[in-house]
């Protein structure tokens, strides 16, 4: 079966090769039979990658000790669940994943990429080929996935931190999101490479880095999560280079969807946004290259591995080639029109791309230092917390402020006058909350109160933008209110959807400055009887209770939390003791503030000998706000990617092929 | 139409000048980075470290009372440096395990800044992407 | 073992005739050539682009206005220009689908 598995990988990599080759052929000496031929290549190359996942899968699914990868991440007791999953647990499967996800999507983007042309789809397909290629070939010659062994009688199994349904179901929505930054870059790439100097690419490729977009933040909100409720340390972000990896090319990703806004409305910044998705792209990779080859200290890196100069030359080569294709088609890329105003929509999304851009690269240049510090003085260096949390805070808090203003801010040039009568309702509401918050005793973090302020600004701003936009729909007569509200969001799907995504950003801000500025922390030794109070909650130790499991011993501490003279509940944290892996895991436990949207988070720190217990003790307030920020994230997501004919019908009489309208 | 300097280079010119400023006035004031240290560079650094090595022998003490005290060797090395902790401590911390702790060296032992220590996950696991 | 023996040959003969499938479908092509967009083609692109942008802004900006974020004199003054650029990207539209006609055959049916 493993020869199975070894052939679809090669034949997978031939075609790959064949589609980058004969591809690049096709598009430059404009054959059209080679082209086809070598899109058929990209399809066949999804089929055999497709045949070596089923492989791994059934071999997962049935336990084959003699797949080295099998015995590595799985054992017999592990639940199929996580026996499945396991697929993407480890450096080889998860390389696989890629190349299903990096395949699926080049079958996708071919099948639907006529609209963007066919000599800009001939360059795209080796574009995607090189992709594929590099990935293919890490899996043929470096890491194979189907590596056999002697069968052995059990396998290792998986860390048992690791089994948490929102970790088994992160890396695949993170893929989603990485791979899929690959095709908007290949039309972009497919564009400059066809000498294309107008949108198709950007229309053709909307969606994708729309869907691709949100994919990557909803996995980095199921890892948040993971790492809150499953590690367990009180907080949800930790700046870990590997977490790092992820932000980065979301962020430029964020500044790429905003930008070509400005490019499809007025036709400027076509150099800069070919500059982002090249950006987004690499950000993409180099991702990937900080998480699997141990460059970068981290706690989840994999110790020194040979893969990581295979990573770096690719990014080095990916870089090079895109820069100097930019460079060649300057003069292409020039847009006739400026920017006519500082105080335009256009302006507000410039800033707001300046901003991302600014908080990707000081994300870069604390992940990268230690490299950088070692190979300029020897010595590596680190930076941690406090110089993330100062850049997060000097672009996040006017990235925000600017969320409330752009929707507000007309196109070209807004008069001030204009502007001073929209900003009213939101500026006062913000100046009223503030006044609130201040009353309400939240001067305790100044950053807090700014962050508060700020999203009360910009969550107003979007209920006007509703409403206003709903009360001059309905003025035109014929609905109701209800049908002027579905009426004006069925027809302006991206901008109303791209108001909500707006929403959920703003909650998540709520949320995070919650946890964070205005959390409170206590820890304890506690005797059985013993009690400690945090934030107006008193917790009473009672003692512990011992569990076996199949897999594991089970020790809880039972406390009980008393609000007033409420009593709230028994709640019980502690650890688990895994025997198969000997490893010992914290399972915290959460009380839910409904009411609040806060939490109260409970560790035990240390189960002492004596009977007594180490606990420690965090009021996080709207902390659930994060959660919920998740949901209408993908709400915002859906609204804005959801297929219009209307726009479609337009699209398609615009870039009708080849035939001339009368 | 005239090629008058649009307003737009302006902005992103000012802009990376301002990034720039703010980035270089954070670093002279805040400092540069936390060296990451193995044991055997420990000596003569004064000032607050990260450092890294493996457990070795067994840990004594109580993190959460008078201290945890365990000894620290370069991974691939031999030079070894006494720690005191306190704080929390990871579940994946025992002897044989990579972990990572900021401290000061004082005495020749390092004291370690309550609550820093990390441990990596082993690679036995490789754990995620 | 004879199962994947199969699966693997089966999975190989497939990819080969689906990469061969253009050469086999069309042995000898009459036309070959990868179609992309002429000189004309180009220019009708770029024109219907900045007609569609033109009446797209034209439309925001009523709506703008209507929902209070333009003033009634800043309408006034830009709707305008704006109304002469859209029919100015209609004429040129326009008289470029007229040259075409009169000059050329259409190029593909």
């Amino acid at each position: 079966m493993a020869d199975l598995g070894r052939a679809a990988l090669v034949t997978a990599f031939l075609l790959l090769v064949y589609a980058l080759v004969a591809g690049s052929l096709a598009a430059w000496q404009k054959r059209r039979r080679l082209a086809e031929s070598a899109q058929n290549a990209l399809l066949a190359a999804f089929g055999a990658t497709l045949i070596a996942s089923a492989v791994l899968l059934a071999a997962l699914a049935r336990h084959d000790f003699s797949f080295q990868y099998v015995a590595d991440h799985t054992s017999h007791e592990l639940p199929l669940g996580y026996t499945l999953t396991a697929f993407w647990g480890g450096q080889e499967g998860s390389l696989l994943l890629w190349l299903l996800v990096l395949t699926g999507y080049s079958v996708a983007a071919v099948l639907t990429g006529r609209r963007a042309g066919r000599e800009v789809l001939a360059w795209v397909v080796p574009t995607l080929g090189l992709v594929g290629t590099f990935f293919a070939m890490l899996l043929v010659f470096v890491a194979s996935p189907f590596a056999t062994q002697a069968a052995a009688a059990d396998g290792a199994g998986l860390n048992p931190s690791l089994q948490n349904p929102y970790m088994a179901i992160h890396p695949p929505m993170l893929y989603l999101g990485y791979v899929g930054l690959t095709v908007p870059f290949a039309f972009a790439m497919g564009a400059l490479l066809a000498r294309r100097t107008d949108e198709r690419w950007i229309v053709a490729t909307r969606r994708w880095t729309l869907a691709a977009w949100a994919f990557l933040g909803v996995g980095q909100l199921l890892g948040a999560h993971w790492a809150y409720v499953e590690i367990g340390w009180g907080g949800f972000y930790a700046w870990d280079p590997v977490e790092n990896a992820a932000l980065m090319p979301w962020l430029a990703a964020t500044a790429f969807l905003h930008s070509v806004m400005i490019q499809e409305k007025r036709g400027m910044l076509k150099v800069w946004n070919v500059l982002l998705v090249v950006l987004a792209f690499c950000l993409s990779i180099f991702g990937t290259f900080l998480t699997r080859s141990g460059i970068i200290q981290s706690i989840h890196s994999f110790t020194q591995s040979s893969i990581g100069p295979w990573f770096l030359g690719f990014i080095c080569l990916i870089t090079a080639a895109s820069l100097a294709l930019i460079f060649v088609r300057l003069p292409l890329l020039r847009s006739k029109t400026r920017l006519e105003s500082l105080v335009s929509r256009e302006a507000t999304f410039l800033y707001n791309n300046l901003l991302l851009v600014a908080l990707a690269l000081t994300i870069l240049w604390g992940v990268v230092y230690p490299i950088l510090s070692q190979a300029v003085t020897g010595e590596a260096a680190t930076v941690s917390k406090p110089y993330y949390n100062f850049f997060l805070h000097t672009f996040g808090l006017p990235l925000l402020l600017l969320m409330g203003i752009g929707p507000l801010v007309a196109w070209r040039r807004a008069s001030l006058r204009a502007l001073g009568r929209t900003f009213l309702w939101p500026l006062g509401a913000a100046v009223i909350a503030g006044i609130a918050l201040l009353a309400a005793g939240a001067g305790s973090s100044r950053i807090g109160v700014v962050a508060y302020t700020f999203s009360v600004f910009v969550l107003a701003s979007i209920a006007l933008e509703f409403a206003r936009g709903t009360a001059a729909r309905k003025a035109l007569g014929g609905v109701g209110w209800g049908g002027a509200f579905s009426s004006l969001v069925a027809r302006n799907r991206r901008r109303y959807g791209g108001y909500v995504v707006h929403a959920s950003v703003v909650l998540l801000a709520i949320g995070v400055t919650g946890a964070s500025a205005y959390q409170t922390v206590h820890e304890a030794r506690l005797k059985p009887g013993q009690s400690m109070s945090v934030a107006g909650d008193r917790l009473v130790f009672r003692g512990y209770e011992t569990k076996t499991e199949s897999n594991h011993r089970a020790i809880r501490a039972l406390v009980d939390v008393y609000r007033g003279n409420d009593y709230l509940g028994r709640y019980k944290p502690g650890k688990n003791q895994y025997f198969a892996e000997d490893q010992v895991s914290n399972e915290v436990s959460i009380r839910h503030d409904w009411l609040t949207g806060g939490d109260l988070f409970l560790i035990a720190d240390q189960v002492n000998a004596n009977g007594s217990i180490d606990l420690k003790a965090l009021q996080k307030p709207l902390v659930n706000l994060l959660w919920l920020a998740g949901i209408v994230f993908i709400g915002g997501s859906l609204i804005a990617l959801w297929p219009d004919a209307r726009e479609a019908r337009r699209l398609a009489e615009r870039y009708a092929d080849g035939v001339v309208r009368i | 139409m005239a090629r008058r300097g649009s307003p737009a280079r302006l902005i992103v010119a000012l802009s990376v000048a301002a990034v720039l400023a703010v980035f270089l006035l954070y670093t002279s004031i805040a400092g540069g980075g936390t060296p990451s240290l193995r044991p055997s560079q420990l000596t003569g650094h004064t000032g607050r470290v990260s450092l890294m090595g493996q457990v070795v022998g067994k840990p004594t003490g109580d993190a959460h009372g008078a201290g945890l005290r365990f000894q620290l060797r370069d991974v691939k090395g031999h030079t070894t440096v006494p720690v005191i902790y306190k704080g929390s401590v990871p579940d994946l911390f025992r002897t044989g395990r990579d972990v990572v702790v900021d401290g000061h060296l004082r005495n020749g032992a390092f004291v370690a800044v309550p609550g820093t220590l990390v441990t990596k996950c082993p690679s036995k696991y490789s754990p995620k992407t | 073992m004879t199962a994947a023996l199969v699966v693997g040959a089966v999975l190989a003969v497939a990819c080969v005739v689906l990469v061969a499938l253009p050469f086999l479908r069309e042995p000898a092509a009459r036309d070959d050539r990868l179609t992309s967009p002429d000189e004309l083609e180009q220019r009708r692109l770029s024109l219907a682009e900045e007609r569609d942008r033109a009446l797209a802004t034209l439309k925001e900006l009523e709506f703008d206005h209507r929902t209070g974020k333009v003033s009634d004199d800043d309408y006034r003054r830009l709707v305008g220009p704006l109304r002469q650029q859209a029919a100015q990207a209609l004429r040129a539209l326009d008289l470029r689908a007229e040259q075409a006609a009169d000059e050329r055959v259409p190029t593909r049916g």
